[in-house]
């Protein structure tokens, strides 16, 4: 609304010119530090085409043997990301309603595991269920184990994102619901679940990045993701500095595109959330007040 | 009593001429604020087209005119909290400051009201009207909690003084933004749309104090809607239209016999019922 | 229950260790954190958008990667040090990006109005600064900032994991592979290792969240 921002005023010329100072010096440090770096990667020979060859030159031999074998990795990457996420959407749904309708008497305990699976590290999830359910006679692939682990760890912290949302709907939702006749399971299941779910899908969609990012954790079981690809790359190609370089690469730019997505969809949420009044600057021109009029005559 | 002491501590070239009985401020004094070909954009959009306004010492002007038509921005600019792009604003002949203390020191001797009250949101409501006096005017913290007891008793608020402001009406909270304003001695307050937020019962409480400063000589800027506040406590109804002031008069004046269409226009919307 | 008797001295020991990598990220992430929040406020551009690209960066690229990177990366290029320190610089570097977005989100739930008031009374830069935003922003910051504090605490598993020694993790891949005990005790050991951390954390966290809670 203003022309200054909340933390600062509308820069002044001196204001002005010091912000400009600073943004040079940025700048120079930046340069400065980015020629440095440079020149120590150069003097420690690590930006020769013998490291970087195989990964960026498709005239080096090992150029496509290599990135078929990282697509591998991706690929499988993927396909954890996804079973997990899925799973995650089915398990945390269940679990939000099994919050929502659950009667005092059990409500402990339900709010107990959901507390319990949010406290304990996504990693050591896995390792336990890798470790211990062989232990008692169940035998899974590592994939199916890396699935669960991170299905159930992002599955309760997606119940509480839904419960969240039906939380945030307005009252009158769910009344207007029942006065339909809609019986409380109904309610909850054609009215209340729906909107919930289009309210948080920025946020479900937030948690695919952090499931997406989580599946890198398969290194501890072996799961031949992309990480654990790259590891297996470089025992034979010598340059984990250019390979974790690339690797990081690939991840930030999944990522990156995931945010953006969130992004579309927030915006598109916020244009069509029920009962937001159009972006009008300035409110109407409120009535005068009955009190104040009786004195002007017109 | 009154509301405010008119500068008591301040140098005898700062302080407020008071109206005398007979004379009209709008006769006498010089202006206080004058703002001279004042323009501003936003984007596109020209928001303050060529504003020349006076305000004597003294004096009290209300702003009315539809919605959007730039009144919150012309009362925003007084403060420099919205820039403009051409023109001068002076304040008691001295240009307003652009950045910096001497800013600072400019806005102390502004007091501003808004719309949404803008209380401090985590301090109670005592300090919020002791912070300024004892970080700008360097007042005595003891001293400052005095006076500004004195300042919340006479808007009718003593009582709230250790509370939080999310624990008081909107009607309180206004009285003790203006409270607030008052306690930096002010040599002019700007007033923008104070009643607006607020519940229809509670408008009066504000405007009733609001009209006690008009009374006892405070200069006041007031954009509102209230056309009884303006008829009784004005001394002069500016009114704007798309970012011009289009006509200005006294309130009986302009109320009775407005001589612009647009104005005719306004008032019969405003009024019709 | 005997597993952990047995060895409790192990459990002891690896829990310290814990807390010592959470200290010493923690005591990096933080400060790196407000730099990187200021940074981001800042009016300068050029520093925003150095601010903003790092913190983007780290937050999409996974914890794993970045500790293979420092541990296995950086040696190359002479940089040589412990698992420890890279593991916890690492969990540093990476936590604070999480640090400088809860303070962030602070700042902007703090209305604009607030500001606008503290210069009307003329309360300049550094005190409306002091006084009135930030008392504020910090209170608002509180869940958020929390929740980076707890992500660092179970991202400090995945130090363990990745090879630090002689933490909880570890503690738990040595009894069970190493000396094939049962891991259904030594893990719920080192699970309870963990909540014993977590949870007291998250509760005195929020307790102070709803003491200085505004009203709005
Ligand atoms: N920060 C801003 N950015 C862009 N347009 C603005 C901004 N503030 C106000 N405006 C526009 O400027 C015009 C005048 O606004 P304002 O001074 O608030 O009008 P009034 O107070 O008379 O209703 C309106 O059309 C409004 O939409
Ligand atoms: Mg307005």
């Amino acid at each position: 609304m203003s022309s200054g921002t909340l933390l600062y005023d509308a820069l002044g010329p001196r204001a002005g010119r010091r912000v400009r100072w600073f943004g040079v010096v940025t700048g120079a440090v930046t340069l400065g530090v980015l020629f440095l770096v440079g020149e120590k990667l150069a003097t420690e020979g690590q930006l020769s085409a013998d490291k970087w060859g195989p990964l960026i030159d498709p005239a080096n031999p090992r150029f496509s043997t290599l990135w078929s074998f990282l697509a591998g990795g991706m690929l499988n990457t993927l396909i954890v990301a996804v079973l997990a996420i899925v799973c995650a959407m089915a398990f945390g749904t269940a679990m939000a309603l099994l919050r929502v309708t659950s009667q005092p008497w059990y409500r402990w305990f339900v709010v107990s595991v959901i507390e319990l699976l949010r406290g304990i590290p996504v990693v050591l999830l896995i390792f336990f269920l890798a470790r211990v359910l062989p232990e008692i006679g169940i035998e899974f692939s590592t994939l199916t184990f890396l699935v669960m682990g991170l299905a159930l760890y992002n599955g309760v912290v997606i119940a509480e994102i839904i419960r969240g949302g039906l939380q945030a709907l307005p009252r009158g939702q769910k009344e207007a619901a029942q006065s339909l006749g809609l019986s409380s399971w109904h309610t909850l299941r054609l009215v209340l679940l729906p909107q919930a779910f289009r309210m948080m899908l920025p946020a479900l969609i937030g948690q695919l990045i952090v499931v997406v990012k989580e599946t890198s954790l398969g290194f501890i079981l072996s799961y031949e993701e992309l990480l654990r690809r790259g590891q297996i790359a470089i025992q034979s190609l010598h340059n984990p500095l250019q390979m974790f370089f690339t690797i990081a690469v690939i991840y930030i730019v999944i990522n990156l595109g995931l945010t953006l997505l969130t992004r579309r969809l927030e915006r598109g949420a916020r244009k069509k959330a029920p009962g937001t009044p159009a972006d009008d600057k300035t409110p109407a021109a409120p009535l005068p007040s009955p009190a104040a009029l009786p004195e002007v005559r017109v | 009593m009154t509301l405010f002491s008119k500068g008591a501590e301040r140098t005898v070239d700062t302080f407020p001429a008071p109206r005398g009985d007979g004379e009209t401020a709008t006769e006498q004094a010089a202006a206080l604020i004058q703002l001279r070909g004042v323009n501003k954009h936003f984007g596109p959009l020209h928001v303050l087209k060529d504003i020349d306004l006076d305000v004597a010492e003294g004096e009290v002007v209300v702003v009315i005119g539809p919605s959007g038509s730039g009144k919150s921005t012309l009362c925003r600019a007084i403060n420099r909290l919205e820039t403009v792009d051409s023109g001068t604003i002076e304040l008691g002949g001295v240009p307003l400051a652009v950045e910096g203390k001497s800013l600072a020191s400019h806005r102390a001797d502004v007091g501003m009201v808004f719309q949404s009250f803008n209380l401090f949101a985590h301090m109670t409501v005592l300090e919020n009207v002791t912070l300024g006096p004892i970080r700008v005017r360097k007042v005595p913290p003891a001293k400052a909690r005095a006076q500004a007891m004195e300042l919340l008793e006479r808007v009718g608020v003593g009582q709230q003084a250790p509370k939080l402001p999310a624990q008081l009406s909107g009607g309180q909270q206004q009285r003790v933004a203006i409270a607030r304003s008052l306690a930096m001695q002010p040599r002019v307050l700007l007033f923008d749309e104070p009643t607006s937020a607020l519940d229809p019962e509670m408008v009066n409480e504000v405007l009733d104090v609001m009209t006690d400063l008009a009374q006892e000589g405070m200069t006041m800027v007031v954009v509102t809607h209230e056309m009884g506040f303006a008829r009784k406590a004005a001394d002069r109804v500016v009114f704007m239209a798309d970012g011009a002031i289009v006509e200005q008069a006294s309130p009986a004046e302009f109320f009775d016999n407005p001589r612009t269409s647009r104005a005719q226009d306004f008032l019969s919307k405003v009024l019709s019922h | 229950m005997d597993v952990i008797l047995d060895n409790f001295d192990l459990f002891w020991q690896g829990w310290l260790r814990t807390i010592q990598i959470c200290f010493f990220a923690l005591l990096g992430a933080v400060p790196l954190g407000i730099l990187l929040a200021a940074a981001r406020v800042s009016p300068v551009p050029s520093l925003r958008t150095l601010a903003g690209g790092w913190v983007t960066v780290l937050m999409s690229c996974p914890l794993t990667v970045v500790l293979f990177f420092m541990a296995f990366g950086l040696p190359e290029i002479g940089i040589k040090g412990s698992y420890f320190w890279f593991g916890t610089i690492g969990l540093a570097l990476y936590s604070a990006s999480f640090v400088c977005e809860a303070l962030r989100s602070g700042i902007n739930a703090v209305p604009t109005g607030q500001a606008e008031a503290a210069r009307s009374i003329g309360l300049s830069f550094m005190p409306s600064l002091g006084l009135v935003i930030l008392p504020q922003a910090l209170r608002s910051s509180l869940p958020p900032l929390t929740n980076a504090i707890i992500y660092l605490i179970k991202n400090s598993a995945i130090v363990g994991a990745f090879g630090v020694g002689h933490d909880l993790f570890a503690v738990a891949d040595t009894l069970t592979a190493a000396r094939g005990l049962a891991a259904l005790p030594v893990l719920a050991g080192v699970i309870a290792g963990y909540l014993l951390l977590v949870l007291p954390i998250g509760r005195l966290l929020s307790l102070i969240e709803t003491k200085v809670a505004i009203l709005r």
